[in-house]
């Protein structure tokens, strides 16, 4: 009996770095980024939404740059810097971003949550005093159905505000 | 001795009258899960497969033709591929293949006929998912193709409404039309007689997609005894265990469904849960082992219930002081394939048919129709977003026939306290819908803007429209109308509590922990929100229709209540001063009279546990019996409304005719705001959605039934570069007297009245009205261009 196409690939090893911290894996040449945080190494704030890039859920960076991880095969993450949102700040702190979304009561399902924080992280890494239009062309690439949109907009101002005056960091205990 | 009904609905009936202060309602309060999901640690149902061992993964072989009898259906050689452990279809369910909510027209798996294209012939069940998804396409099944009907008058033709004669799509049920409701009120004949002015027009809304971030997902882990646990994203456990219990033939008791935290709902997760919970359930039944079913977008968007489609003709006339003498209309609904719960969809859509208007003469007619599109089901304002866009269209063509403003033709024809409405139901109390329109017409200086914008003539013009809305709470005549909450104080005095009401993001159930902290004088911090699980959580009813404040927040209200009563009593003894002299404010509890006799919660709580004081409540509530005549439409179909007034303000490009939509502001009476925070996230979610459903958003069929658009890069939802400026959100607060502290739902009523008033807007702007949605720029700029207002 034949195999299927998905039997017959061998598996590849890659080491990636995921928020400071080498990992290695085996991987099939089709699996994508996203399964290998998600499901091989649980980095379970990595949300899949459409898996074609479009509504920006599983958003990360890698090796500075703001990806859809369901679009990056494992293999072309090989050797490359990924942080998610687990990474975006040190145990038991809140990044700015995600405290302003906290101050602006944002949260509704919070599914969208990690790709948009991402987003606004990546923004808020290159400029740290966005405009409304600079904020709503960095957030383009997602989707939120609940709506809570113009939440997004008040948080990154907050955020960014709270960057430059040196906050980047809160405790988590209020 | 009182009936435990009249206890209840006293308790409800006391607090609205006595309780007037509030040190927690009305606040601005973070939902108890804001920091977990902030955190990236709150896990939805998909993130669990991460924490289960040897899953096995379900892939749904859906149909090669929406509308086709089956032959044969061969599994033999799917089943030959290795790591392919079962190929499930309709011989193996152990119970009733049928997961139909409101009539059992739906097979689980298909086996006589296929009959839209997301039907499930068969379910392949792999060691990989990939490998499952392969395997699918050595599923062989014999179709023989029938003619497909996307069109829902091929069912049946306005002018009575009858069903042509056409290939049934579901022959074992003798007839494609579902159902059939209808208003008549006095003699719209003689209505019209004495009308001075009449219009009339047809509109069409689309087939809307829920477009809920989360695609749906369940898991199923078999359990020693025969039963099974899903872990599924639904917004109702107890009716997902019904569902499948009735496919697997299991006793309820053997199904335990848990709830994780859902990535979005707006009424797509009611009954596609119980399809895809069953999936699951059937493949780890089958291999013994844990199931995973997770939906990939595409699959979500063919296979879940959309928003119906509309297609209705209106027909409305007036006095020539604006006073209404007759409506009259014909409404279609297509629920596509199967009926799910377009029966009731139909009936919200005639129950509010009318609008929130006096009417003497009334004849509203509807009827819910098969064809082979993706089914119809349940989306937030279940018909009345639909019919809403008609009427309030209506009204608007009605002002300016008659010359008057939308506002003044309105004041002249709303519900006010102590009128009836079309169904002959009396509003004596709580009709705030006076105070949201004069409240909205000051918030956008509407008079000024009216006028100055009516003189424009440039390329970018702007344009300012109204909707008023009305909204029936709860589920009214469609069914068992209650629900409960048990509330457990724990010995170090934190709160358990416990609903199976779900949060699908909406924060209902933050609002329901505020209502119970109200009473108890507990902070909010001090409960845990536990999931909703079938084993743990009280059966509340399902988490729908707007209910969740109206009838979950009179649960938690009374459990609170009567749990207050004991505290009271016994501090009041360690005190020493009278039950109704006792404050709590944990962590402290004192006499009002003398602050400084005081104790501590933890204290009083201790108390009660060596006195055997329980603290453990179960709040129930049953709504007020709700009364519809079938042949009439005359009754008492809900127990109350939630009413408002939406203003948009909009900007149209007469070139190229694009939309921008640059304020929306809402202004709705609740009742009474629970917490300001989930009443705003309400105002501006309805909003930007409803936004979508206005200019952008229509899942489109070939005539083979096959969708052309099943994702996200073709379907189109609004981004935030859509989302409008600003959006202001008002609040009105008439209270009604068996809502807690007087409040009503906010959930779908924040949909409604969008789309109507983006269209009001546009006429205003360009000078002409479009009747359908989604009103594109291709729309806009044909309408211009026949009426020959643009030269291009």
């Amino acid at each position: 009996m034949a195999q299927t196409q998905a039997q017959e690939y061998p598996e590849i090893t890659i080491t990636l770095n995921v928020n400071g911290k080498d990992y290695t894996v085996n991987v099939k040449p089709y699996e994508r980024l996203i399964d290998v945080l998600r499901y091989k190494l649980g980095f379970l704030s990595v949300k899949e939404g459409c898996g074609r890039g479009e509504c920006g859920s599983c958003a990360v960076i890698m090796d500075g740059k703001l990806v859809p991880s369901c679009l990056v095969l494992a293999v072309q993450a090989r050797g490359k810097k990924i942080i998610t949102l687990e990474g975006i700040a040190p145990p038991g702190k809140l990044h700015a971003i995600q405290k302003a979304l906290l101050d602006t009561y944002a949260m509704q399902c919070g599914f969208c949550f990690p790709g948009v924080i991402m987003a606004a992280y990546y923004l808020l890494s290159k400029n740290r005093n966005p405009s409304e239009d600079e904020i709503r062309y960095a957030l383009s690439g997602n989707l939120c159905r609940c709506g809570s949109y113009l939440r997004f907009i008040k948080a990154v101002k907050l955020a960014a505000e709270y960057i430059r005056k040196g906050q980047i960091y809160f405790d988590l205990k209020k | 001795m009182a009936s435990p009904q009249a206890e209840y609905v006293k308790i409800v009936e006391e607090m609205f009258e006595k309780k007037k202060e509030f040190w927690l309602i009305g606040q601005y309060i973070q939902r108890w899960d804001a920091l977990s999901k902030m955190l990236g640690k709150a896990k939805f149902t998909a993130d669990y497969a991460y924490l289960f061992k040897n899953l096995v993964y379900v892939y749904s072989v859906r149909a090669k033709y929406a509308h086709a009898r089956i032959k044969r259906i061969d599994v033999s050689e799917a089943e030959k591929v290795p790591g392919v452990l079962k190929v499930i279809t309709h011989k193996d369910i152990p119970g009733v293949n049928d997961v139909g909510y409101v009539l059992p027209d739906q097979p689980l798996l298909a086996y006589e006929k296929v009959r839209y294209i997301g039907d499930i012939v068969a379910l392949v069940v792999a060691e990989d998912p990939y490998v499952a998804e392969e395997a699918a396409e050595k599923v062989y099944v014999d179709y023989e193709p029938l003619p497909v009907i996307t069109n829902p008058l091929d069912i049946v033709s306005f002018g009575g409404l009858k069903e042509k004669e056409h290939p049934l799509i579901h022959e074992e049920r003798g007839s494609d039309v579902i159902a059939r409701f209808r208003i008549i009120k006095g003699d719209v004949k003689k209505g019209f007689r004495e009308a001075d002015v009449i219009v009339e027009g047809e509109y069409r809304t689309q087939f809307q997609e829920h477009a809920y971030m989360e695609p749906e997902a369940a898991l199923a882990v078999p359990e020693p005894d025969g039963g099974v646990t899903v872990i599924t994203s639904t917004q109702c456990p107890h009716e997902a265990r019904r569902a499948i219990s009735k496919v697997l033939g299991l006793p309820f008791a053997k199904v335990r469904v848990v709830v994780p935290p859902l990535g979005g709902g707006f009424g797509g997760k009611e009954d596609v849960a119980n399809e895809i919970g069953t999936k699951a359930a059937l493949a780890a039944l089958l291999t013994g082992r844990p199931a995973l079913v997770v939906h990939k977008r595409e699959e979500s968007i063919i296979g879940h219930s959309k928003r119906h489609p509309m297609i209705a003709r209106y027909k409305h006339g007036a006095k020539r002081d604006g006073t209404l003498t007759a409506v009259e209309a014909e409404i279609i609904l297509d629920t596509g394939a199967y009926a799910s719960l377009g029966p009731f969809v139909l009936w919200r859509a005639i129950v509010h048919s009318a609008g929130p208007y006096k009417i003497p003469h009334v004849h509203t007619e509807g009827v819910a129709v098969y064809t082979n599109n993706v089914y119809a089901g349940a989306f937030r304002g279940f018909g009345n977003p639909q019919v809403t866009f008609a009427i309030e269209q209506q009204m608007d063509k009605l002002a300016e026939e008659l010359g008057m403003d939308p506002v003044e033709l309105r004041l002249k024809n709303i519900l006010r306290n102590g009128d009836r409405t079309v169904h002959g139901q009396l509003l004596d109390h709580g009709v705030g819908l006076e105070e949201t329109i004069r409240k909205a017409v000051e918030a956008t200086d509407w008079y000024r803007k009216r006028a100055e914008y009516a003189k424009q003539t440039g390329t970018i013009r702007k344009g300012i429209g109204l909707a008023l809305l009305w909204h029936g709470n709860s589920i009214g005549a469609e069914g068992a109308d209650y629900s409960s909450v048990t509330l457990i104080i724990n010995r170090d005095g934190s709160i358990t509590f416990r609903t199976g009401l779900t949060d699908f993001g909406q924060g209902a159930i933050q609002g329901l922990v505020m209502i119970a902290a109200e009473i108890l004088g507990v902070p909010p911090d001090y409960f845990r929100v536990e999931q909703p699980d079938t084993s743990a959580t009280p059966d509340a009813g399902p988490t729908v229709a707007s209910r969740s404040t109206a009838m979950g927040g009179n649960a938690a209200l009374v459990a609170a209540y009567k749990l207050r009563q004991r505290l009271n009593q016994v501090a009041a003894d360690m005190l020493k001063c009278s039950p109704e002299d006792i404050e709590i404010r944990a962590p402290d509890v004192y006499c009002k009279s003398d602050p400084s006799r005081k104790i501590r919660w933890v204290d009083l709580v201790e108390e009660c546990f060596w006195r055997g004081v329980p603290l453990q409540e179960f709040g129930y509530y049953r709504a007020p019996k709700a009364v519809w005549e079938d042949e009439t439409g005359q009754g008492e179909p809900y127990f109350t409304y939630t009413f408002g007034t939406i203003v948009a303000e909009v900007t149209v490009d007469m070139e190229t005719g694009k939309v921008t939509v640059d304020r929306i502001t809402t202004v709705y009476d609740i009742g009474k705001v629970i917490n300001r925070v989930g009443a705003e996230l309400h105002a501006e979610g309805g909003a930007i959605q409803g936004m979508g459903y206005a200019l952008m958003e229509e899942l489109v069929h070939d005539e083979n039934g096959r969708v052309l658009n099943p994702n996200l890069y073709a379907y189109y939802i609004p981004t935030i570069m859509d989302a409008p400026k600003e959006i202001v959100a008002l609040w009105v607060e008439a209270g009604y007297r068996r809502g807690p502290f007087g409040a009503k739902g906010l959930g779908e009523p924040s949909i409604n009245g969008i789309a109507p008033a983006i269209a009001n807007a546009i006429a205003h702007a360009i000078g002409a009205r479009i009747t359908s949605i989604p009103i594109t720029p291709e729309k806009v700029y044909l309408t211009l261009k026949r009426l020959g207002k643009i030269k291009l």
